[in-house]
């Protein structure tokens, strides 16, 4: 190896060790001053002073003077203004007269037919009234009778939300109204001319996911963190779904339009019109469904669409041990046929739990039902009968 | 080209599988297991008035409704300004379209008349969003006086067609009242509305009076006395407000008294000797019969619904825990075993909890178990909180609290059995040992 001949540029393959020595030492050397001095050199270089700045205007001398005058005592008033007394408002709103109870309230139910309604009246069919048990007339005749019970203010004790739902809500705003529907409030432009529709916010009322007793409220910890919780790792991407092939062909059934209609779904409106067209004649076999099946996804927003309007909170314990099968026939618009809603079984409770929990259900599907279920259009034939199956155990223990 | 062919077939045949698995069977089925529990949304307008006289009682009676259905907690009340159009003739069709925009789940009509001291009220019940009515209309009537029970009773029955069991609402309570300062005490039996409304006393205060429990038909209540110095249980008819002492005395004292199913037999305790145990008694013989024989103290006894078992609390473990044995004999059967101490348990009438009365670390507590003490759940807490008493129907307890102090009272308090719905009962005064009887006949 002879540098010499060459200043020490490798010129050969075979020079190039050395060179890359020679360069490692110069890269050595100045990565060790850069930390040296990133090392020591902060220390040599004491910090800047700290200073403050102030914003100072030119006033004139007549200005300065008037501003000296207004720091004079003030004038001191002849004669003491009286204070002003608070405005009495009226004598506390009597508390209205009760009608005083008597000892003996004889009560006595008797069966009386109810009367029909108008012809014009929703059918309810002309049930014989049931027998109304008697109401024992005797009372207990006793030496003291309250007249009048005082209103006295007792501790709020209710709990935060009387709701509970699949998933907590935060309270909504004061000015927000309740409603199933997330909906930003719209306000009309400021200057606009035209008249603009206005769009109050709603927001659904505030729910708590479980049902907290008074005792497990009082065990609670305090609610101030007493530790972060690490984050989670990123999520993998989802993994495509196995009705990506479907999809992917629908896709490309979508970007080369087929000159002929869709037979299926052809056949399924014309199956549709002869449905509508023999309604009353009685009943009438649903199409085959047939198309492109329902992703997961659909289904899952159609699950939790009748979620939120299933409200099990008044049913009977027996009732919330009860599930029922219900069908039910949408529209195109995805709208409840109200009377093609059926209870088809049910399970774990007596007939009359059965009722309370289709009814429960019924009200879910026609409740959330009312301005359309959001399902693909392209799909009717696959939802146009729809089974829902209500399960209230995983509400039961709530 | 040959294999090609072969690999579009092979690629068709492995997506057949797949085609078949997705493809449909029938209609589209979903399973919902998730849902709310928030009150029922409903509308009560006033009842129609069809007389003039009639008008005092016709927002009356749907006030009652509405307040009866609302402190269930299980409804919620759509205020009248919200009606979008007037309700003016019970016998007309309902316009459902009006209701739904108001989101009424159920809808409450009734009218009311009057013939001389008699009152008519008829009312129907209707699902708004199926466009039904729930069941058929009915009819009550009575004297004017009674119109509360008339509003209790429609309340009821709209109660039960709505949540599938039957109601509360026309029922009463007895109960200890509590007048003056804690170091004096005056305590009076007294028998109410289950909403707190016609207070009416049953003794006097001039002797201490403890832990009255009703017959299982309503007409006769349990109470223990200290009025010959020494507790002793007595029985009050409470239509005739007649009593008579039903243990004798020996010196021994008994108390804790509960009506057995059969009404005609109680059981109590007897404390005699430094040991409590418990005994039962037919009511007609006065014959007392030893159920319990332990050194320790089993005091607190209920029967089952079917009268087979009682429970009870014991320190037999070294703490107060509940235990259930039959009543026929033989042995006790520890249920409680959390930590703390158990007490007053209570049966529930339908026979699927026990509740109890729970004191750990510092606080008291009202609860619920299974007859077998699995599922054990606390529904409060406080400073003192204690003797829980069913609702005719099961699914609601009331149950004394005391504040804390010198000042410190005694009230009152119901609780829905799933924890929700705690609120206090209206009472003149401190309140204490409530009792709720069955439904009125």
């Amino acid at each position: 190896m002879d540098l010499r001949s060459t200043g020490g540029l490798p010129l050969r393959a075979s020079n190039t060790g050395d060179n890359v020595q020679t360069g490692t030492k110069i890269s050595v050397a100045g990565h060790g001053l850069l930390i040296t001095w990133a090392l020591v050199g902060g220390w040599l270089n004491p910090e800047p002073l700290p200073f403050q700045s102030q914003d100072v205007s030119i006033i004139s001398a007549e200005e300065f003077a008037r501003l000296s005058e207004q720091q004079a005592a003030p004038e001191v008033a002849e004669e003491p203004v009286a204070p002003q007394e608070p405005a009495v408002t009226e004598s506390t709103p009597a508390i209205p007269e009760r009608p005083t109870p008597t000892p003996e309230p004889p009560v006595q139910p008797e069966p009386i037919e109810t009367p029909a309604e108008d012809a014009e009246a929703e059918p309810p069919a002309p049930e014989p009234v049931p027998e109304v048990p008697s109401i024992i007339p005797d009372a207990p005749d006793v030496p003291e009778i309250v007249t009048d019970l005082p209103q006295t203010a007792e501790p709020e004790t209710a709990q935060q939300t009387d709701r509970v739902a699949p998933e907590p809500v935060r309270p909504p705003d004061p000015d927000t109204q309740i409603s199933d529907v997330v909906q930003e409030e719209v306000a009309p432009d400021a200057g606009a001319e035209a008249n603009q529709p206005v769009q109050e916010a709603t927001a659904p009322e505030a729910a708590s996911d479980r049902i907290v007793t008074e005792a497990e409220a009082d065990d609670a910890e305090p609610t101030a963190p007493l530790a972060s919780v690490r984050p989670r790792t990123r999520p993998n991407r989802p993994q495509p779904q196995p009705e990506a092939e479907t999809q992917t062909a629908a896709r490309e059934e979508e970007t080369t339009p087929s000159p002929e209609p869709n037979p299926e779904v052809e056949s399924s409106a014309v199956d549709d019109a002869l449905a509508e067209a023999l309604a009353g004649s009685g009943e009438v076999e649903a199409p085959e469904p047939s198309g492109p099946p329902m992703t997961r996804g659909e289904k899952d927003a159609l699950r939790v669409a009748v979620s939120q309007c299933w409200n099990v909170g008044s049913l009977s314990s027996e009732a919330l041990r009860t599930s029922v099968v219900v069908g039910v026939t949408l529209s195109r618009e995805g709208m409840p046929d109200i009377g093609s809603i059926r209870m088809l079984s049910s399970s774990g409770g007596s007939d009359s739990s059965a009722k309370q929990a289709y009814e429960a259900a019924r009200r879910a599907i026609i409740r959330c039902g009312s301005r359309g279920f959001d399902l693909p259009a392209d799909k009717y034939a696959q939802w146009r009968d729809i089974e829902m199956t209500f399960n209230p155990e995983g509400m039961r223990i709530r | 080209m040959r294999n090609a062919i072969a690999t579009v077939l092979l690629g068709l045949a492995m997506l057949l599988p797949v085609g078949a698995v997705q493809a449909q069977d029938g209609p589209l089925r979903i399973e919902i297991t998730d849902g709310v529990i928030e009150p029922l949304p409903f509308a009560v307008p006033d009842f129609i008035a069809e007389s003039p006289a009639a008008a005092q009682y016709s927002a009356d009676i749907a006030r009652v409704i509405a307040e009866d259905l609302v402190g269930s907690g299980l409804f919620r009340e759509i205020p009248k300004v919200a009606y979008i159009s007037p309700y003016t003739d019970f016998d007309a069709a309902v316009n459902f379209t009006d209701w739904k925009a108001i989101n009424a789940q159920a809808l409450i009509t009734g009218s009311v008349s009057l013939s001389g001291n008699r009152i008519t009220v008829r009312f129907r019940a209707y699902d708004v969003f199926a466009g039904q009515e729930l069941g058929s209309g009915l009819q009550l009537s009575g004297t004017t006086d009674g119109w509360r029970r008339i509003g209790h009773k429609v309340a009821d029955t709209i109660y039960s067609r709505l949540t599938g069991e039957s109601g509360y609402f026309d029922s009463r309570v007895v109960f200890v009242s509590e007048t003056g300062p804690k170091d004096d005490r005056k305590k009076r039996l007294a028998i109410m509305d289950y909403d707190g409304a016609n207070v009416q006393y049953l003794t006097n205060s001039a002797s201490i009076v403890l832990a009255p429990r009703f017959s299982p038909t309503g007409d006769r209540v349990l109470y223990t006395s200290y009025e010959s110095g020494f507790p002793q249980i007595h029985v009050l008819d409470v239509g005739r407000v007649q009593r008579r002492i039903l243990s004798a005395g020996n010196g021994s004292m008994s108390f804790a008294p509960r009506f057995a199913p059969n009404g005609h037999t109680i059981v109590y305790s007897q404390s005699a000797g430094g040991n409590t145990d418990l005994f039962s008694m037919d009511i007609n013989s006065g014959n007392p019969q030893r159920l319990t024989s332990a050194p320790s103290i089993e005091t607190a006894p209920s029967f089952s619904p079917d009268g087979s078992q009682l429970v009870f609390e014991s320190d037999r473990s070294g703490t107060s825990q509940l235990y259930v044995m039959p009543v026929s004999g033989g042995e006790a059967k520890r249920i409680s075993f959390g930590q703390g101490r158990y007490g007053t348990p209570v049966w529930s009438p339908r026979g699927d909890y026990i509740a109890f009365t729970k004191q750990n670390a510092g606080r008291f507590h009202i609860g619920v178990m299974r007859t077998d003490g699995s599922e054990e759940r606390l529904l409060t807490a406080s400073f003192l909180d204690e003797g829980p008493t069913w609702s005719p129907n099961g699914r609601v307890i009331m149950f004394t609290r005391e504040t804390q102090g010198a000042s410190g009272q005694a009230r009152l308090y119901s609780v829905d059995i799933s924890g929700r719905n705690l609120k206090p009962v209206k009472t003149p005064d401190g309140a204490s040992d409530p009792s709720w009887s069955p439904l009125q006949n």
